[in-house]
């Protein structure tokens, strides 16, 4: 169908304008604000044009704060080391055991098979704040507090519901007689699994691995109570700009710029991995 | 090679039975059509010997030996499902030489050659499915079944997706196809013409039950049941009412109020209260003029049909029959008043509540 | 005086970033009163795209569209007094069957009565008496379809649209249904369009039917012309089942007409009075030409060709076999049964006057002579 009058277009070029706008210039503004010195930002009025700096990213990267009351030692880089392990861990710890469990939910009816399946979604619904206690209690008994392998197992929490309940779906969309004709063609369930249903939901555990891993790295509660300084990731590294002699701006926006690329990129990067190659050579329906 | 032989399976899904003691058997290098109405259990049943579903209760034998607890893999069947069911991330090469791979078959290359080119698909061996039409699919998905010379073929209505012209052209070339392999051969279908053209022998499934198994042409002429000669005939056969009056050696009935005589049937000493009598279209015949002993009626509409020209007759009582008939034959136009008649031997007769078939009137057999 | 007039009707969708899409091209149509028409092709031909601009689902690209002597293409559906039928149903579905088929005829401010009576006499023509009382999603594909239906020819309309309007039909019903439906159309004066890829369902219910491919219209006429009087090698290979043998000829002049060879031992002569003057022209600036016989005129049992049949089915109403004639395969179909078996050598009359030729351009230059 074709809407295509001008009045139309036009108010739905302004319609698009005003929510790139509402979305964007958080993000726009942060990355001009990781160019100015503390003092540029705390100007009034705001001035779009400015001398850059990269002072800001100078510091994150040297570890070397200097604020008005003395020099700091921060350890963002090493914070952001910290994220990347822990999420890709998380992700590839989540892949191993959620996509063989989402093939299970998938073909299999078993008793308890729904109930099983929503609990495991239901952890997502319960606020963190409110596991966090009992948790944090758990891990000092068991050891596990301020350890990367007690963090990894905490992010199960996010990046397991997620991984299952997207996967499962597409599990779901590849008609088992394909699977079914792998099998009668003298393949073991093993292998129709490995080489038929793993590599046509590919797009789609791609996707949920990628969510999965900007869940794991845009966490801060759980690292924020169960990790110290260094095992620390960039989201909870962060409050160390609140200092005794006020907030470094600058730094951090320019820390969120840094904490923000790696997962952009990524996602960039796969968006045309998950777009292509959905469409199974199977009838529909 | 080796036969198939289902001993008295049952299959129910919670309340829903599927199969109620079916019992077949089929000859290698024979093609048995499975044939009924959807939701009859016939892809259940085929289901149950690839090793998808297990039967509940019977057995089910290749060669002799059960494979009722074998995996799919180790049963020597070979499958075409209605959807295809290609592996949409391999070429069509690929998809066939699945099942050579996974038993280190020599010569796979040489193999698949010959087989593409008797299925005529060696041009678009190195296509992905997704570029293959709905014909190149369908033929990739039969090569695939066919390659590993199974013992046991399951072809799952695969002609129910491609067009009536292919559809056609493969129904002139499955039977020979089917029978180089000489495998046994289950053939699922809802088209009753598919179901006589490429089968030995049809097995009519209604609701889980075998209701008939027999030759394409001993069903249709002789048919076990009211339900079994609805389902063979396009246009379907005419039923009506009657309770036939034995009366001086004669048999007559009536219909829409006109007595119209019967075959006697040497085997039917006793008259029935109350029973279908069927005429098939093309039994029917039309004229405008009585020459007695004919039910007078009014031509609805001529719809032709399969080259043929056919009519929706209603009767005085309301009821309604069709006649089918050549073109050329047609002497009555819509609306018109005219006489139905039918050979008395033309008539089958129906048990009024068990649906089955009365006696064995000898059915006019076609030159 | 036509009732329903399309007049150069063009239809071409665009889409971002893909080349447009021609799906309907210069069509002309005019349609009787009291006509029963059948657009009949292949999926994406453009059928569904012309009943939608009837309907008024789809614009007009250019073009012009005519409702008894009313210019509709610019009104809104509900202004151009069609009544519609859906491929998908589209039942309401909190309402009973009932409910759905009185739906419109509500709108038409009739009393209760006449309601009731309309919708117990369009349910006892499809037979859904017994599920009037139902929700649409209690019932089967077939019943839906039924009720769709009904619901579509109980209104009062200028034309009906009837989108695929048998596909998911019990088997067994069809062939009753398609005669009362006929016939009440007729009864009526109803005009209707249907859309269907199914030939028979087209030839059973049309007057005339539409064959359309590729967006264009290939042919308009009743099914006996179609059959015996086809246009070109598109509509002789679409119309007829099982579809019409062709084979490649080449052309040689011979004495008073024209030796048409297909292979080794069969030829067949044409003589030059049964041609036209033009057909003359084409065969004589042809080096090969399509020849076209239909299934049915194919005598087994007699004639000077010799068949080696590959396949005899018997469907019950009658015989199909395919055999190898001269390098051919060929497939012939009579009402009675054959008794040859695969591998058999029979005898089959392949009669030059049964013969369609058609140009290099693909257009009908001579037609089988009509029985």
């Amino acid at each position: 169908m074709d809407h295509s009058s001008l009045a139309g277009r036009i108010f739905r070029g302004i319609a698009l304008a005003m929510v790139l706008v509402f979305f964007m210039f958080p993000i726009v503004w942060i990355l001009l604000m990781s160019f100015q010195t503390n003092e540029q930002i705390l100007r009034i009025p705001p001035r779009i044009l400015f001398e850059p700096t990269l002072a800001n990213y100078e510091a994150l990267i040297s570890g070397q704060l200097r604020t008005a009351a003395g020099n700091l030692q921060i350890s963002f880089m090493r914070n952001l080391m910290n994220s990347f392990l822990l999420s890709s861990a998380s992700v590839i710890l989540a892949l191993l055991l959620g996509v063989p469990a989402a093939y299970a939910f998938a073909r299999f009816k078993f008793r308890l098979g729904e109930t099983i399946a929503f609990t495991l979604l239901s952890f997502r619904f319960a606020p963190p704040l409110l596991v966090l206690l009992p948790l944090s209690l758990y891990y000092q008994q068991l050891g596990l507090n301020d350890t990367y392998f007690g963090i990894v197992w905490v992010y199960q929490l996010i990046a397991l519901p997620l991984i299952l309940w997207i996967v499962r779906g597409y599990f779901e969309d590849i008609s088992p007689d394909i699977e079914h004709a792998y099998r009668l063609a003298g393949h073991s369930w093993r292998e129709a699994f490995t080489r038929i249903a793993v590599p046509l939901a590919g797009p789609g555990i791609a996707a949920a691995g990628l969510l999965s891993f900007i869940f794991c790295w845009n966490n801060f509660v759980f690292a924020l109570i169960l990790a110290s300084a260094d095992k620390q990731p960039v989201t909870v590294g962060a409050l160390a700009f609140v200092t005794a002699s006020g907030i470094q701006y600058g730094q951090i926006a320019a820390a969120i710029v840094l904490s923000v690329t790696p997962t952009l990129l990524l996602a960039l990067y796969a968006q045309r991995y998950l777009v292509e190659g959905l469409s199974l050579g199977a009838v529909k329906g | 090679m080796a036969r198939l032989e289902l001993k008295a399976v049952d299959k129910c899904f919670g309340a829903v039975s599927c199969a109620k003691g079916v019992s077949l058997t089929v000859e290698p290098g024979e093609i048995v059509a499975v044939f009924g109405p959807s939701g009859s259990g016939k892809t259940v049943l085929l289901r149950m010997i690839a090793g998808m579903f297990e039967p509940d209760d019977g057995d089910i034998l290749v060669g002799g030996r059960s494979i009722v607890d074998a995996p799919p893999e180790q049963r020597g069947i070979g499958m075409a499902f209605q959807n295809f069911a290609l592996f949409p991330h391999m070429s069509a090469r690929d998809n066939i030489a699945s099942g050579l791979r996974a038993t280190g078959a020599s010569d796979i290359a040489a193999k698949v050659t010959a087989m593409s080119r008797l299925l005529k698909i060696e041009h678009v061996l190195g296509h992905r499915p997704r570029e293959l039409s709905n014909g190149q699919k369908q033929r990739t998905a039969l090569a695939r079944a066919l390659i590993g010379n199974p013992e046991v073929l399951l072809l799952d209505d695969p002609l129910r997706n491609v067009d009536a012209k292919l559809r056609y052209e493969m129904r002139l070339e499955l039977p020979s196809l089917l029978r180089r392999s000489s495998a046994a051969a289950l053939y699922v279908t809802q088209d009753y013409r598919e179901a006589m053209a490429i089968a030995d022998r049809i097995a009519v499934l209604i609701n889980g039950r075998l209701v008939q198994v027999a030759r394409p042409e001993e069903i249709y002429a002789r048919p076990a049941s009211v339900a079994v000669a609805r389902l063979f005939g396009d246009p379907s056969i005419n039923l009506s009412e009657v309770s036939p009056v034995a009366d001086q050696g004669r048999l007559t009935a009536a219909i829409a109020g006109t007595e119209i005589m019967l075959d006697r049937n040497e085997r039917e000493t006793s008259t029935r209260q109350r029973c279908w009598l069927g005429v098939r279209p093309d039994d029917v015949v039309v004229t405008r003029q009585n020459s007695g002993g004919a039910i007078p009626a009014r031509v609805v509409a001529i719809t032709p049909m399969h080259e043929r020209a056919v009519l929706l007759l209603r009767f005085a009582d309301g009821s309604e029959w069709l006649a089918a008939m050549a073109p050329e034959a047609l002497e009555a136009g819509a609306d018109e008043e005219v006489f139905v008649q039918f050979a008395p031997e033309a008539a089958l007769l129906f048990d009024h509540a068990s649906g089955e078939r009365i006696g064995l009137p000898p059915r006019r057999q076609a030159a | 005086m036509g009732m329903l007039e399309i007049r150069n009707v063009d239809k071409v969708y665009h889409t971002r970033g893909k080349p447009p899409v021609h799906a309907v091209r210069a069509l002309d149509m005019d349609i009787r009163s009291g006509e029963i028409v059948a657009l009949l092709g292949s999926s994406g031909c453009g059928k569904t795209s012309t009943l939608r601009m009837i309907a008024g689902f789809e614009s007009v690209s250019s073009g012009s569209i005519a409702l008894a002597q009313r210019p509709i293409h610019e009104l809104p559906p509900a202004k151009r007094r069609v009544a519609m039928a859906f491929e998908g149903y589209s039942l309401y579905p909190p309402l009973t069957v009932r409910e759905n088929i009185a739906f419109a005829l509500k709108a038409q401010q009739l009393s209760r009565s006449e309601i009731a009576q309309r919708v117990d006499n369009i349910a006892r023509l499809v037979e859904i008496e017994d599920i009037l009382d139902s929700h649409p999603r209690a019932l089967s594909g077939g019943q839906q379809q039924r009720v769709s239906l009904a619901r579509a020819l109980v209104r009062d309309a200028d034309l009906y649209l009837l989108d695929e309007p048998m596909g998911q039909l019990e088997p067994q019903l069809r062939a009753v249904l398609r005669g009362r439906i006929k016939g009440l159309l007729a009864e009526r004066g109803m005009t209707a369009i249907f859309v269907t890829h199914d030939q028979t369902e087209a030839s059973a219910l049309a007057d005339r039917i539409a064959v359309m491919e590729d967006g264009v219209l290939q042919q308009f006429a009743n099914e006996r012309e179609l059959k015996n009087r086809p246009a070109n090698l598109f509509v002789a290979s679409f119309i007829g089942e099982p579809p019409m043998n062709l084979l490649e000829t080449t052309v040689r002049r011979a004495e008073a007409g024209f030796r048409l060879t297909a292979g080794s031992g069969m030829a067949f002569d044409i003589p030059s009075q049964t041609l036209a003057p033009a057909a003359q022209q084409a065969l004589a600036q042809a080096d090969r030409i399509k020849v076209g016989i239909r299934p049915q005129r194919i005598a087994i049992g007699s004639g000077e060709a010799r068949l080696r049949v590959v396949s005899n089915q018997w469907l019950g109403d009658q015989s199909h076999v395919a055999g190898e004639c001269a390098g051919h395969l060929l497939v012939a179909v009579t009402s009675s049964r054959v008794a040859a078996r695969p591998g058999d050598v029979v005898p089959c009359a392949l009669d030059a006057k049964n013969l369609h030729l058609f140009g290099t351009d693909g257009l009908c230059i001579r037609h089988a002579e009509a029985r």
